[in-house]
């Protein structure tokens, strides 16, 4: 019953958002086809660069354009996870509803995931038209995908991700703003996970700065599935670590949640912006 | 109707007269508050890990009985909002305990949730984009109301405060007025005993704020019997619906009582005189 009644609180919540995004048409349809613009860079910097000892050099072989579409792509995973528990949080209080959702009978983790559903259905429905732009425009090669090893990759990183997103959101919760350690870790995860060039290029010491931030093992595991079409026995190291941040960082980041919201009970803060 | 606790307490007024009640509908115990004191510059990022020195409650004890109106007045910073927050959850109590329909406001926050309403000041509290009716849908879901009862309730609030005609309006469409009663539709939504309001009639035109007075008093309160507790600072509104008055200045309750009670213990004419010569006579003993 608990169950049941929370799922469709959560739907209402998505249901919600739809409903606000598709009262901006133009906004919602024109997304798709900006996503064309960036597939198409990728194409003519991979056609402009690409040559045998690169495509030696990427772990799975094949194109720079494969390697980087997938990197930029699911990249965009740890963005959202960051950002869409934060935005929820703001956009609620800034428009007034904050203290309404609150006086109502459902808890707030319950208001934070129904609101975060809809940038990571967005999020997926954007990455299918990135890769269907890819590969009907761009010849992205899709015969070798292992489908079944790239969405359990994706659930166990949206695991992973989930915990630094909400992580995120109490800080943003007690401080309101400007939160420092979100945007140093998705400038230090950019910068060390592979997602424009292979880790192996990196020194030795940011290679074990990666090896530290779950969308490392992300990106290695989904290039694996999709370009090589790599069985589960090849991808279980990823996911077991993926599931491993998952074990560590949901529990932590729902006590810190928890003390976050505690917090600005006391100091009156909780729908200050 | 949700039922509303019950247990005879003796109720102590501003007079000192103890009249008996027989069921409460809130229950405020000795009510402190503090909070952080505000920073300026680079130091305001630490307010949030201050330790809580500055009053804004300091002992509200008083109780409600069940279909009671209570007005809370008091100047600006005198604790009404803070009192009404830490009853609807909002905040935490530094001190004191709170019940809102038998149930604690700290330990069973949930089922206080379950046994009010509220409406605040602020006509930006809905979805904007979304119709009257998808905002009702959704709040009436987050309140627990199955599918089969939520349309029924709907058209019937909709009855109610008049909103057939802009049920299908995206709310951001709306006048003040009908965002207000579209607040006070969503704070009924799931029939609490207790209907908390937070100075509703603030950015509401004189006449609209009659009409929304009026709606409250003749299609809610009287109707239902719902406990309401408000705060105003407009005090025509207070002295028309209020049967009890509490009297807040500086985080401590001066008085609680009848308006016309407040009134011949204060040996004033007014309410408006009462007041002042509390809150003078606060300031003087202090």
């Amino acid at each position: 019953m608990i169950v049941k009644r929370t799922l469709r609180k959560i739907l209402s919540l998505l249901w919600r958002d739809l409903a606000v995004a598709r009262s901006y048409r133009a906004m919602f349809v024109m997304q798709f086809f900006n996503i064309l613009f960036g597939v198409a860079s990728f194409y003519y910097l991979s056609r402009f660069i690409e040559n045998s000892d690169l495509r030696r050099a990427l772990p799975q072989g094949g194109t720079y354009f494969a390697f980087v579409l997938i990197g930029a792509a699911f990249f965009d995973y740890l963005g959202v996870a960051l950002n869409a528990f934060d935005e929820s949080l703001a956009e609620a209080r800034q428009n007034g509803t904050l203290e309404y959702l609150l006086v109502t009978q459902t808890s707030l983790p319950v208001i934070l995931v129904g609101s975060v559903v809809y940038p990571f259905v967005l999020l997926s429905l954007r990455t299918g038209v990135y890769f269907a732009w890819g590969i009907v425009v761009f010849g992205f090669p899709v015969g070798q995908v292992n489908w079944l090893g790239a969405a359990i990759v994706l659930a166990s990183s949206v695991l992973a991700f989930i915990g630094l997103g909400v992580l995120s959101a109490s800080y943003t919760l007690v401080f309101k703003r400007g939160n420092p350690v979100k945007w140093l870790f998705l400038g230090l995860a950019g910068l060390v996970s592979g997602v424009m060039y292979p880790v192996s290029v990196l020194p030795v010491s940011l290679q074990w700065t990666a090896r530290l931030i779950p969308v490392t093992y992300s990106l290695e595991a989904m290039r694996q599935a999709m370009l090589d079409h790599a069985p589960m026995a090849i991808l279980w190291p990823s996911i077991r670590a993926l599931l491993l941040f998952a074990m560590v960082l949901l529990p932590a980041s729902l006590a810190a949640f928890t003390w976050a919201l505690r917090r600005t009970k006391i100091t009156g803060t909780l729908v200050h912006f | 109707m949700a039922n509303i606790s019950s247990g005879a307490l003796p109720r102590q007024t501003a007079s000192g007269i103890n009249t008996q009640v027989t069921t409460e509908a809130v229950r405020v115990e000795q009510l402190e508050k503090f909070f952080p004191p505000a920073l300026a510059g680079w130091r305001s990022l630490l307010h949030p890990l201050m330790p809580a020195t500055v009053p804004a409650l300091r002992g509200v004890s008083f109780t409600v009985a069940s279909g009671e109106i209570v007005a809370l007045v008091g100047a600006n910073g005198a604790g009404k909002s803070t009192l009404l927050r830490i009853l609807t959850t909002l905040l935490l109590p530094t001190r004191g305990r709170a019940w809102v329909g038998g149930a604690e406001v700290v330990q069973e926050p949930a089922r206080v949730r379950q046994q009010l309403g509220y409406h605040g000041a602020s006509d930006a509290s809905f979805y904007a984009r979304l119709s009257a009716r998808e905002n009702l849908r959704l709040f009436a879901t987050l309140n627990n109301i199955s599918l089969g009862q939520m349309d029924r309730r709907i058209a019937d609030l909709v009855d109610l405060l008049n909103l057939g005609a802009v049920l299908d309006l995206q709310v951001r469409t709306f006048s003040t007025g009908t965002v207000h009663r579209l607040g006070l539709a969503r704070a009924l939504l799931h029939r609490p005993s207790v209907l908390i309001l937070d100075e509703p009639t603030r950015s509401l035109d004189p006449l609209a704020a009659a009409e929304f007075r009026r709606f409250l008093r003749d299609n809610v309160i009287r109707r239902y019997g719902t406990t309401l507790l408000f705060a105003s600072h407009t005090l025509a509104e207070v002295e028309q619906l209020a049967g009890h008055v509490a009297v807040l200045h500086e985080g401590k309750l001066l008085a609680y009582d009848t308006p016309e009670r407040v009134q011949t213990a204060a040996g004033a004419g007014t309410l408006e005189q009462s007041i002042e010569k509390l809150v003078r006579h606060a300031g003087a003993a202090s």
